[in-house]
């Protein structure tokens, strides 16, 4: 304010770059009217949508803002993808988690990195058959999707008998075939 | 080819285009239809999240900033003062009073990646968009929900905006995917094409004789006379960052009654 008279009437601007600012005349508040390319916030401290960083240091170091990275797993018409000062992915696609949404979900398997234009076949859901599982069937092994199953039966959704083991029933697993040594060709 | 249509309204003065970009509202006057590009200027700071002050603030304010996801269109309807707004993570339509009283949620179903939505306050309608990559549309209802139709599902990629000309009753929206401007009649269907060909589109409104979409590629505001069918003019700003939403603002709001404001 220059109309009060005393020596600290105009005060630099505590933006970074020298840039403007401006004070709200009902709060007193002053907010950076012209923050550097990336940077936003009332004193530049933030960066800008779909970017990450710290680039004032506040509370830690400085950390210029850079592309967050999601491996692909965002959708590029989404906005708010990811935490401004974290970087930590908000949006993953295709049921990716993490914080680079760089995992499948619990209950799905294979690899959100892979090389993969459609989202939805990096990672498949576990699927376990529910007669041959002995857990639940959106439990299986996160990279392979091996469910977990009964006694003597097998596949990776627990959907077949083992050699020699026939008749798959919900709790049991599977029945040995028990044949005749003698009157059996194999 | 389309000759100027002579019934163009003129702009009451004290027009302008507001325009979001990087936690801040710009505004550009509107002379005639054309914009006083040099007189653009900052409208609006927004407080940001990482102060929790005035988060907290605008909650007293306005309790329906809370328990808001990713709230990525909003529109008024100034008849009834009531505020309606999507959420693409929560996948559904609220409504609440302007001041933020009265919340509730209007429609929770078949939404995947809502944005732009706005209101017919005349004939009580809202129109919404959902950017949903497996099956984007269209879609109207009545301001509480019901009524609810699909106008458009076909030939449809990113479409982010939307705008509504009362004077001749269309809809129009801007589609990233197909990279076309479209129009229909919400009432007779038939959809027609304006413009092809352009960039990467995000929000659009009209002030009836010209459109105006922000262009995340460009960087820009852009102007196309929808009578020519042509772009006529676009506005840069210093700032090289994505600009989101665009609305137009007249001096004084068109006035009329509908159910919502009777009760």
């Amino acid at each position: 304010n220059a109309l009060t008279g005393s020596p600290g009437d105009c005060l630099p601007c505590p933006c970074p770059d020298r840039t403007t600012c401006a004070q709200v005349p009902e709060t007193g508040d002053v907010v950076c009217t012209n923050c550097p390319t990336g940077q936003r916030g009332v004193r530049c401290e933030l960066c800008d949508d779909g970017f990450y960083g710290n680039p004032l240091g506040w509370g830690g170091k400085v950390q210029p803002c850079v592309r967050c990275e999601c491996n692909g797993n965002v959708d590029p018409n989404a906005v708010g993808v990811c935490d401004p000062m974290t970087g930590r992915c908000l949006k993953c696609l295709g049921h990716t988690t993490g914080d680079h949404c760089e995992k499948c979900r619990s209950g799905y398997y294979g690899n959100a990195l892979a090389n993969e234009l459609n989202p939805e076949r990096k990672c498949k859901p576990c699927a376990c058959n529910v007669a041959g599982t002995s857990g639940s069937p959106n439990d299986c092994h996160p990279d392979t999707g091996k469910c977990v199953c009964w006694s003597h039966v097998t596949g990776r959704d627990c959907g077949q008998c083992e050699t020699g083991y026939f008749n798959l029933q919900p709790s049991l697993g599977c029945e040995m075939c028990n044949c005749n040594p003698i009157g059996s060709s194999s | 080819r389309p000759t100027p249509d002579p019934n163009v309204s003129p702009l009451p003065p004290g027009s302008h285009i507001l325009f979001a970009q990087s936690g801040k509202i710009e505004y550009i006057p509107l002379e005639g239809h054309s914009l006083k590009k040099n007189e653009a200027k900052t409208a609006l700071h927004l407080p940001n999240h990482s102060d929790q002050s005035s988060r907290s603030l605008r909650s007293d304010l306005f309790p329906a900033v809370l328990n808001l996801c990713s709230p990525e269109g909003i529109a008024v309807d100034h008849l009834g003062r009531n505020v309606f707004w999507t959420d693409s993570m929560k996948d559904r339509i609220e409504v609440s009073s302007l001041d933020g009283s009265q919340r509730r949620v209007l429609i929770n179903t078949d939404l995947v990646n809502p944005r732009a939505i706005l209101t017919d306050p005349t004939n009580g309608y809202i129109y919404w968009a959902d950017w949903n990559r497996d099956a984007p549309k269209i879609e109207m209802a009545y301001m509480d929900g019901t009524n609810r139709r699909v106008l458009a599902k076909d030939d449809l990629g990113l479409p982010n905006g939307l705008t509504y000309d009362p004077q001749t009753s269309l809809l129009c929206w801007a589609d990233a995917g197909t990279h076309k401007v479209e129009c229909m009649n919400p009432q007779q269907r038939g959809r027609r094409q304006l413009m092809e060909g352009i960039q990467y589109p995000f929000g659009l409104t009209t002030d009836g004789k010209n459109l105006y979409y922000t262009d995340w590629t460009r960087g820009a505001v852009v102007v196309v006379d929808r009578y020519a069918r042509r772009e006529v003019d676009e506005f840069q700003p210093q700032k090289r960052t994505r600009l989101y939403g665009i609305a137009t603002a007249h001096a004084h709001c068109p006035s009329g009654q509908n159910y919502c404001s009777t009760n």
